[in-house]
Order: C-alpha cells, then structure tokens, then sequence
C-alpha cells in the first residue's frame, strides 16, 4: 500500500491531504462546532466573503471595497462568539447546513504553504431551502501532519448582483 | 397636523383616549394593497436612483433596476446625465445588457438599432425599406423616465410627470443631504462593493426596521456585546438623541452614540496610525465649518427616512440604502457605502472595518434584522389579527405629519409620520398645506 501511495505525485498526495483537511472543515461548520473551527485557524488568519459582481475578486483588499465579510482574527473570533449566542436570532434556532466541497485544485506549495482552490455548494435550510454557490480560495500553513488556515476567501458565483438569500448569516 | 380627534381608516385606528395608534397589517399581507400603492405612491414619487460618483464621465453607463423598470443611466457628449427605459425603440429588446460600462455608442443586439449616449438614434444598422420622414419628430430616440433631479449630487427619478418637484418633496429632509455634503471639502464617492440582498418580506418593514431606536437592544444585543468589546474599556455611551418628522412622509434620528466615525471620532480598536488621521479631519472640518458646525459633523449619527423607501445612514459612515419591491412579501435592499473623495487609505480603511461589522448581509447585525422582517411578515400571513401597533411616544395633539420632535429616540413618532404620509395618499387625501386649512378651521 505504501509503495503505491509512494508513486502517486507529490501534488496529488498533498491534494488528498488539503481534501481530507477541508472535509473536516466543513464537517465541523455543518456540526455548528465553531470553536472547533475556530481552532483551525493561525492566529493571524482571515475570512472573507468578497462583493458580489466585483472584477477582481481573487485579489481585491478589504480595505478598499465594501466585502460582505472580512474578518481579521479578531472580529472572526468575535463573529464566533455571537453566532454561538441565542441573541444572534438569524441563527436561533440554528439552521442546517451542509457545505460540499469539489473541484479541489493545489495552485501552489512549498514546504510551509499550501495554496489551493474549490469550488463548494453550500446549502442553508431555514423556513425553505437557500443555496450558495462558488469558489473558496484557501491559503493553508503546515502545522506539524496538520496545516492552520491563514486565509479563507470566499467568492460566489452568480448572474445577478443580489443576494438570494437574504444574508450570509453562517459561515460559509 | 396635530392630532384632536379619533380617526380610522383602512389603514390606521387612532384612538386619542388610548394613546393608540395603530397600522392594519393588510398594509403589509395583501397583494391587492401592493399594486394600489404602486399606482398611488411608488409610481408618482422620487425614487433612488445613483451617485454622480457612479457615473462621472463622457458616455459612461449603468445599468439599474427602479420598482419594476430597468433603469439606463448615462453621461452623454455633453455631459449631461440622462435616465431612459433600456428598451430599444424597434422591437423592444434590452438595449444594455451589461450592468456598467462605458460607450459611445449603445446598440442593440437584435437589428443593430444605435444610440448615442444622449438618446438620440443614430442609425438602423441596414439602411433602406424606410420612409425618410419617419422619424424626422425623433419618435424613435430611447425614451427618457418622465423626471430625473438630484439633490447634492444624488440623483432620483419619478415615474410621473405631474408630481411636485424633487426639492418640494425633499421639502426639510433636504437639508439632511445637504449636511452629508459637509463631510468633505471633496466631495463623496461610492465605493465599490454594492451590497444587494432579497428579504421575504414587505419593503415597509425595511422603512420601519432602518429607523427603530426601540429594536436596537433586544435585537441587536450581540452586536452590542461585540461593539462593548471592540471598545477596549472605554466606557458605554448611552443612547441619547431625538427623532424627528420632517413633513412628506420623511422622518430623521439623531444620536450622538459613539459608534466611531471616520469622520471625524475616532474608536480605541482602530489604533494609534487612523488615531492622528482623524484628529487632523477633526481639525479640518472646525477650520472649515467653525467650532460648533465642525463638531455636529464629526460627532452626530444621523439616519434619515426619505419618503417612500430610501433611507441614508450618516454613522459608522454614510449608506445609501433603498429597495426594490417585488411583491408584497418580497423585496430587494440595496446599500451603497460612501466616503470622502481622495481620502486616506487608513481612513478609508477604517471606514471600511466599521461598515462591515454592523451593517450589511455578512455584519453582526443585519441579518438579525433580516430575521425580523421575515418572522413579521410570517406573522402577517397567519392571518385572525389586525393592527400592529406604533404608539409609542404617542400624545393627542401630537403634529405627525410634521414637525414633531421626539427626545426618545426609541419612541416611533418617525414611524407614525411615515403612515400618516401612506394614509393620506391612498385614501386619496388632500396634501398636508390643504389639511392643515382644514384643521384649523375646525379649531374655529
């Protein structure tokens, strides 16, 4: 068995290790673990959700246009901690989710940075069903067998410039 | 007019023994409310329509969506700002299908039909088969929406010809642009990052929502929570202010709650470098304005309702929020952010940080009020109960219409004026000059 995993590409191996990573990511969002998923995150990490329609959402800062998130630690932590309180009515009682993850592609990687892509489909059930589509852009730092997540961008996808559904309340 | 008899109508009850007043909720559940007031009220008033910032020079255009016609705005050759239904003149296609850009030309796909930026139809495409005199009345140039105004470069459109002006509409709430255009000797911009988000709910509830000192603890107690620790120790400022009616149905809040302004009060977690930025706008805006003006504009938050569904928030900094009603129980809420022409990247930045937190589809506290207007509008269509009320801060004698001024800001007396506004207008009503004649011939 180690022979055959032994010839795969590096790429692929490190592919199947981002995926096994992001798998347990999203499992711990659609438990509503999120301390847990706070855990996974460097101290200097980020999470962004980017405008819809912009031209330039791959690289566009925060500090110049209007994002629907953008969380530097602290606020991440911050939005952690309300999402975990009743008074966050949006989420009380707490929506079911399921984020699904495909289309994983590792752009970059050296010995302490994975930079890679996928594409996800995120469902949000509450009074109906709500569906997020789109591009997440991970930048990962190893961390010993395991890696921390120093930046989640989050780009979706779609033909008009409003939201469906209303807000983006869980973390996508 | 102030109030010194009981009234009921289809939409309100006010009983002035009982300090009750009170809006029947089909204002909010029925369809057929819906398309009487789209005739009645959306179709002949001023609506939102763009910044000059959006749009500012030789033949740019955009692209927007006002009630239920999309909207082409354009700067032409000579400058000029104009508003046309984007629907070509030959067979109706939609002449722009992208949401921005700028052209010289506008043709549409269909026949190749072009259009110069000011509207005027330059040629067919395949010339021939036409009488040369057909269009020498230009009948085929893009029409035009009956009235385009602005107000401090904000520009509004109005579906009907025969209404008073933008400025006799503003009336007082006038004003509340003009200060907006004190906050910089530059000028303002949008910035980009449009936010667009559908509520399954009546836009009304958005008027009602955006303007509710009374909402802002139970709802909005873990944004509260968030903003106590963003604070770092500095201690809590009550919430002290007025709201106001401003006549025409406009309503106007004012606080001096220290929520941070990138003009120009600055907040603990925004650190050391934005700290000496904003000291020198404060500096700035005294220098410009004189002590007390210089002060009002740095410190005072201000949230203004502008008959029938724009509003715009001067706090953590300056939106521009309005809806596009789809149905009765169906809108979608639009913010636009400002801020000041070739400001500081920091400041901007702060700016930035501020806007995030509170407002908008991904900030600590819209979706909570998205949350609300769903669960209302829910309610609604259970159905067995009437009224909601507003009484609030309600008095007999109180002028609704106009001119009263509230110090509790979670009073709802802006609420009130608004369906006093509603009232009036679908009942078919004299304007509030004719009313308050009539009134005081009462008093005689």
């Amino acid at each position: 068995m180690s022979a055959v995993v032994q010839e795969l590409p590096r790429r692929l191996i490190t592919r199947l290790t981002v995926e096994d990573f992001l798998y347990r990511e999203a499992a711990l969002l659609d438990a509503w673990k999120l301390d847990e998923w706070l855990a996974l995150f460097d101290l200097e990490g980020s999470y962004e959700v980017t405008p819809v329609g912009i031209k330039d959402p791959e690289t566009v800062s925060r500090a110049v246009a209007y994002f629907l998130v953008g969380d530097d630690y602290e606020r991440l932590q911050q939005r952690i901690v309300r999402l975990q309180k009743p008074s966050a009515h949006v989420e009380w009682p707490r929506s079911e989710t399921r984020h699904c993850y495909t289309n994983v592609i590792v752009e970059d990687e050296n010995d302490t940075d994975v930079r890679l892509r996928c594409n996800f489909i995120t469902r949000r059930m509450k009074r109906g069903v709500t569906e997020y589509c789109g591009t997440n852009l991970f930048h990962l730092v190893r961390a010993g067998d395991d890696f921390k997540i120093k930046a989640k961008r989050v780009i979706l996808a779609q033909d008009v410039p409003y939201l469906h559904q209303g807000t983006v309340s869980m973390i996508l | 007019m102030a109030w010194s008899e009981n009234y009921r109508s289809r939409f309100l009850d006010v009983d002035l023994d009982k300090g009750r007043f009170r809006v029947s909720r089909t204002a909010f559940s029925d369809p057929a409310v819906f398309q009487e007031e789209k005739e009645k009220i959306l179709y002949r008033s001023w609506l939102y329509l763009g910044h000059e910032s959006e749009f500012p020079n030789r033949n740019d255009f955009l692209v927007r969506q006002v009630l239920d016609a999309e909207i082409l705005v354009t700067r032409d050759s000579q400058l000029r700002v104009n508003a046309f239904y984007n629907t070509c003149g030959h067979r109706g296609a939609l002449l722009c299908r992208e949401r921005a850009g700028n052209k010289a030309l506008l043709t549409c796909p269909y026949h190749a039909w072009t259009y110069r930026t000011d509207g005027s139809l330059l040629t067919r495409g395949k010339v021939g088969g036409y009488c040369k005199e057909m269009d020498d009345d230009r009948a085929y140039d893009l029409k035009p929406v009956p009235q385009l105004a602005q107000r401090g470069g904000f520009y509004f459109v109005n579906f009907s010809a025969d209404t008073p002006t933008l400025d006799e509409h503003l009336g007082k709430a006038g004003e509340w642009i003009d200060t907006l255009l004190e906050h910089s000797a530059e000028g303002l911009e949008v910035i980009s990052g449009l936010q667009e988000y559908q509520i399954r709910a009546n836009y009304k509830l958005m008027c009602e929502n955006s303007m509710d000192g009374y909402h802002l603890v139970p709802t909005h107690g873990s944004y509260l929570d968030y903003q106590r620790h963003m604070l770092k120790g500095m201690e809590v400022p009550s919430l002290g202010g007025h709201v106001i009616a401003l006549g025409n149905g406009h309503s106007g809040l004012q606080s001096n709650l220290a929520v941070g302004r990138p003009i120009a009060q600055w907040m603990p977690s925004w650190g050391e470098p934005a700290r000496t930025l904003i000291e020198q706008k404060k500096e700035e805006l005294v220098g410009r304005l004189g002590q007390e003006r210089g002060e009002f504009i740095a410190n005072t938050n201000r949230i203004f309702c502008l008959f029938p569904l724009t509003l715009i928030l001067d706090s953590q900094s300056i939106q521009v929020r309005t809806m596009v009603p789809i149905a009765h129980d169906r809108m979608i809420s639009r913010i636009w952010l400002f801020g000041a022409v070739n400001e500081d990247p920091e400041i901007r930045r702060v700016r930035l940080e501020g806007a995030l937190s509170f407002l908008g589809p991904g900030g600590f506290a819209t979706p909570d009020d998205v949350e609300m207007l769903e669960i209302s509008q829910r309610g609604y269509a259970i159905g067995g109960v009437e009224w909601n009320d507003i009484s609030k801060g309600f008095h007999a004698g109180e002028d609704t219409a106009d001119g009263e001024l509230d110090q509790h800001i979670d009073n709802e007396i802006q609420m009130r004026t608004y369906w006093v506004e509603y009232d009036r207008i679908m009942n078919d009503g004299p304007s509030h000059d004719a009313q308050n004649v009539r009134v005081t011939e009462a008093a005689l």
